[in-house]
């Protein structure tokens, strides 16, 4: 049965043409993605191993239960002092012991220009710590010039310095919190062996100017050298016995490896987003598979007919086609996975060539190549059963009629299954969004799939009608030609619908994805309406210096600036995230979606859904633990926005919590009459001086930027759409090539009586228009439909407008019009070219 | 209507098939169509019979009702001792793989494989070893020596229906079944293949039933039965292409 499987997809392999290409697309992009997480993995896993290979053993904050580290506004404490070095130096097996420090700043470029343009004030990160002259500490070696002996001299690496246009015996500027300073560059240094930093700039300055520019002069981390023979492990437990509490002794080793493990953990989230794309590629592809096996069947169903004659029993029928589906599904995802790992490979080395070595080496992981073919083989496996099935009712005494003929079957119990799934379908979305269950988007995602199938097999229904209403028009307008093209349409309806549905797949996540989208601007547009500031204030590095806003503050024409800072506490044990507003001001520069306003705080705390959904109401009191102190806070009002922070408090509440919380946004108002624009340009230029990175955005600026920033989201989403489009539009030219093929005979008739070839070219494009606008528009609906009750469950993060996106809607009816048309293209011209004489005595 | 009517009794030795009361209709009502009428047949072991009868007698509704190619309204048929209508359709399927071979009209031949590959199919489904020496003769007699890696696209009428009844005569059937073998072919070819159906009658004792409305072809079968109305109206032995015409031309053919 094998070998006939084999030798059939060989016999005939133009027919799985297609097919193979559907699957080999969905496996490529999982293949592709794998490959280059997995390179990444190997890069960033080389850079923590150089960052740490000196070292026997690092000395730092414990990771605590407030979850610093996952803050990214956290600065670095300082949490050791001169004592705690000379006491870890003193332990047994420790050879020597080095404080080190991290400086918050960027090294600006020689030719740096302060731009307001929040993109350029981006870009890769600086490193900056203090020189200790040990390669071994420092993970750095000196090998032009000298280290930093006095307080005015720094060191770069070897590639930043000509990537910024430093030179030594130049004049090296660092924006810092406390402004702009400058120093000599002496030195350059390579990290590790190769100096990968990942694009990163790695700067050395003198304890002392690190601890002045800090503010600060503890140290956030002992790097310890253990003597010659001592076990690093043994050490570092001894270590831990003498530290403060709230910090741990590691070793270097270890070290590298929990840092890596933490970034494969990021990686896999991007991994599983790959491969939610991959499945709907995979998903679309499943249609393309099941309608050319279905098509494949019916040409074949002599032969079934005559393998059954000769002794073939049903089961083994079916077997022999899920095998066909297992070789094509095997050869399809072999392609994918080398056409992943080169697309992998050839994106990496552009990658690098833009932005530096970020890669490891780039090689074909496992789990690109298990995953490729357990993904192919799954759907196409899935997708070839229903075939399969109907192949093995094919009755023996179909070998001996005449031609192929089909069977019409009755759409009934399609329609009463489809029903059912519809129903079925929204009712678990429904309870998805709306219940408040554990994992909402299990049924979410379920419910839309079974909802998918459940109107692919309406639309056969419904093509029905649709053909007939069309055919008087489409007879109008194309004569003959559109009358035989409706007729096409209505003859094979499950095809038909099939084929709509694929595409319909895609454009329904397209249309739900831009009705997100576009609800989200409008939100946008909501939240300034009610907005007093007239400037917003942030940095691309992290945190808003307060040197800054005194800078602001400083300056003619502002009325004042009110700032919202960020940070974690413990409630009850749980880390919560709180935010620190200016209760009289806050309100003055926007209306923040709360009740009462925020100027009724009265020193208590105001709380966000999440908190009354944990069973929190006005009233209570909140015991709050922050690393600088405790409070208890009466709950004064609610804030109605999730997702920004869960508790809100003033700023004197907030600097007995956390001591210096970090400032993440703050809002300039000006003076009555002052203009905004001159007073832009004013602001700007005071802070050029010592904080060139801030951003100042003017409220339709920062709009503007936010609405970039969703348009961004909505490219990237409909660009990994892309392959189930396109897999979508080969179903399309499938379809229709197997069914011209089908249909030569009939072609070959109306050719021999006098139906010219622009003609049959024409049917065969207008049949392909009328399916893809049909899977097109339904696609809208349905898409426009789930994002709406996505918008409506959403409510709680502030969406209370739910937009249509009625040009992109458009802008897609047009679209898949024309790709109707390319993709009836190499069908028509193959129908066209037919060979009346040929076509005529062509057995079925 | 009464199914165990038994009018002539079974001689169970040296009978490869047989019918007894084997009725057939399709439609119902005024649209029935009877396409067989209790019909009484026995293929006897070892000799090559004939089905003739003009378009519409039921010679090949016959046919296909004996082979368990489909089944009858009522009445009984059996392959060598076992009876079909109370098997399912998975038994019936075995029925065929193990005892039957078939040699249609036309479509006979998977196109995506060789012709030896067809020839032995088969053998290859019910997993038994093809006997090469057996084999060598088949082919030999059928002269496919040289057209055994060709695909059937790739061979003549009379070739791929060659190639047909090697497939037939190499799994070594107790009965083959052969829909007009030569109505697709010219009168050479025909005569050629019907002249290798006569030989493995002959030289291997092979039994085969053939259905055809061709007077020369029957005249290669030992025995010839005519079909009018769904009945056997008559039967022949020994015949030959002029007494078949003539009969045939009795019944108004």
């Amino acid at each position: 049965m094998f070998r006939l499987a084999v030798k059939s997809v060989k016999h005939n392999p133009k027919r799985l043409v297609l097919t193979a290409v559907a699957v080999a697309l969905g496996v490529a992009l999982a293949a592709a993605t794998f490959t280059l997480t997995n390179a990444l993995s190997g890069g960033f896993s080389k850079l923590f191993d150089e960052i740490y290979a000196g070292t026997d053993v690092i000395v730092e904050e414990a990771p605590d239960e407030l979850g610093d580290s996952e803050d990214p506004f956290a600065a670095t404490d300082a949490i050791f002092a001169h004592g705690d070095v000379d006491d870890v130096a003193a332990v047994d097996g420790v050879a020597s012991a080095w404080g080190g420090r991290q400086v918050s700043g960027t090294v600006l470029a020689a030719d740096f220009e302060p731009s307001n343009d929040v993109m350029a004030a981006g870009g890769a990160p600086s490193q900056i710590f203090n020189w200790a002259g040990d390669p071994r500490v420092d993970q750095a070696t000196l090998i032009e010039g000298e280290g930093p002996a006095s307080d005015d001299e720094i060191v770069l690496d070897v590639d930043a310095a000509p990537r910024l246009g430093y030179a030594l015996g130049d004049t090296v500027s660092i924006s810092t919190d406390i402004g702009v300073e400058e120093f000599t560059l002496v030195g350059l240094v390579r990290f590790g062996e190769s100096n990968s930093l990942q694009g990163a700039t790695l700067a050395y300055m003198t304890d002392a100017r690190s601890a002045a520019i800090n503010g600060d002069d503890g140290y956030d981390q002992i790097s310890v050298i253990v003597e010659d023979g001592a076990d690093a492990s043994a050490v570092a437990e001894a270590i831990d016995e003498i530290l403060p509490e709230g910090t741990r002794a590691i070793t270097g080793e270890d070290k590298a490896a929990e840092q890596t493990a933490q970034f494969d953990e990021i990686l896999q989230y991007i991994d599983i987003f790959a491969i939610a794309f991959a499945l709907i590629a995979l998903f679309v592809g499943a249609y393309i598979i099941v309608n050319t096996f279905r098509i494949i069947v019916t040409q074949r169903t002599r032969e079934f007919g005559l393998l059954r004659a000769i002794g073939v029993s049903g089961r083994q029928l079916r077997t022999m086609i899920l095998l066909e589906a297992l070789v094509v599904a095997v050869v399809s995802a072999t392609i994918g996975i080398v056409v992943g790992y080169l697309g992998a490979l050839g994106l990496s080395v552009v990658v690098e060539a833009l932005s530096g070595e970020i890669f490891g080496t780039v090689t074909l992981p496992i789990d690109a190549v298990v995953w490729g073919y357990v993904l192919g083989a799954l759907v196409t496996i899935v997708a070839a059963i229903m075939p399969a099935i109907h192949a093995s009712t094919i009755s023996p005494m179909e070998a001996l009629r005449e031609s192929a003929t089909e069977s019409k079957k009755p759409l009934r119990l399609r329609n009463i299954v489809g029903g059912a799934l519809t129903l079925l379908g929204v009712v678990a979305i429904v309870v998805g969004l709306y219940m408040g269950i554990e994992k909402p988007y299990i049924p979410v995602g379920a419910g839309a799939m079974i909802l998918i199938i459940g109107v692919t097999l309406l639309a056969a229904q419904v093509l029905v009608p649709l053909a007939y209403a069309l055919k008087a028009m489409l007879t109008r307008i194309f004569r003959v030609d559109g009358k035989l093209a409706a007729n096409n349409i209505h003859r094979e309806p499950r095809r038909s619908a099939n084929t709509a549905a694929a595409l319909m797949i895609g454009v329904m996540l397209l249309a739900l994805v831009a009705t997100f989208t576009e609800s989200m601007k409008s939100l946008v547009t909501e939240q300034f309406q009610g907005n007093n500031a007239d400037f917003f204030v942030f940095s691309a590095q992290g945190a808003i210096p307060e040197g800054a806003l005194e800078v602001i503050e400083g300056e003619d024409g502002v009325a004042y600036v009110t700032s919202t800072g960020l940070g974690t506490v413990l409630l009850d044990g749980e880390a919560t995230a709180v935010g620190v507003i200016d209760p009289d001001t806050a309100e003055l520069a926007f209306d923040y979606n709360n009740e009462p306003d925020f100027d009724q705080m009265d020193g208590g705390a105001f709380i966000d859904p999440s908190m009354v959904d944990a069973g929190f109401e006005v009233g209570d009191e909140l015991m709050l633990e922050g690393a600088e102190g405790t409070a208890t806070l009466t709950v004064t009002g609610r804030y109605l926005n999730e997702g920004d922070a869960q508790v809100w408090v003033d700023e004197e509440t907030g600097h007995a919590l956390l001591g210096d919380y970090p400032i993440v946004q703050s809002m300039v108002v000006l003076d009555d009459g002052v203009d905004p624009e001159a007073a832009q340009d004013q602001l700007l230029d005071a802070l050029a001086v010592d904080y060139p990175l801030l951003v100042l955005q003017s409220p339709g600026e920062f709009e503007q930027l936010a609405n970039q920033f969703i348009d961004l989201l909505l490219g990237v989403i409909s660009a990994m759409l892309g392959a189930a489009l396109i897999i979508a539009l080969l179903g399309v030219a499938n379809t229709l090539l197997l069914s011209v093929t089908e249909r030569t005979r009939e072609i070959g008739l109306l050719r021999a009586v006098g139906v010219r070839r622009r003609s049959i070219r024409r049917m065969i494009r207008i049949e392909s228009m009328v399916m893809a606008v049909f899977g097109t528009v339904l696609g809208m609906i349905l898409g426009v439909g789930l994002g709406a009750a996505l918008v409506r469950a959403l409510e709680d993060f502030g969406f209370t407008t739910i937009t249509v996106p009625w040009a992109w809607l458009a802008l897609y009816t047009i679209a898949a019009a024309i790709a109707g048309v390319v993709a009836a293209w190499w069908p028509a011209h193959r129908a066209a070219k037919m060979d009346i004489l040929e076509a005529i005595a062509f057995d079925g | 209507m009464t199914t165990t009517l038994i009018e002539t009794p079974r001689t169970s030795v040296a009978v490869a098939a047989s019918m007894r009361g084997g009725t057939k209709t399709y439609g119902h009502g005024d649209a029935e169509v009877r396409a067989l009428d209790g019909i009484d047949v026995d293929v006897a072991t070892g000799e090559f019979t004939a089905i003739m009868g003009p378009s519409g007698s039921g010679k090949s509704t016959l046919l296909h009702t004996l082979a368990g190619l489909d089944r009858l309204t009522a009445g009984q048929s059996w392959i060598g001792d076992q009876e079909l209508s109370r098997l399912s359709e998975d038994k019936i399927t075995q029925v065929r793989r193990d005892k039957i071979g078939f040699v249609f009209q036309a479509f006979n031949l998977i196109p995506s494989l060789s012709a030896r590959e067809n020839i032995t199919l088969p053998l290859d489904i019910s997993g038994r070893r093809v006997e090469q020496a057996w084999f060598d003769e088949v082919i030999g007699i059928l002269g496919l020596g040289d057209r055994l890696t060709h695909l059937p696209a790739e061979l003549s009428g009379g070739q791929q229906q060659r190639v047909a009844v090697a497939r037939a005569l190499v799994a070594r059937p107790e009965l083959i079944f052969a829909d007009e073998p030569s109505g697709n072919l010219d009168s050479r070819s025909g005569g050629e293949l019907l002249a290798f159906m006569r030989r493995a009658v002959t030289d291997f004792g092979q039994t085969i039933a053939m259905v055809t409305h061709d007077p020369t072809a029957a005249s290669f079968a030992d025995r010839v039965l005519f079909l009018a109305d769904g009945r056997i109206v008559d039967e022949m032995r020994d015949p030959t292409a002029e007494l078949v015409l003539d009969r045939m031309k009795q019944m108004g053919h």
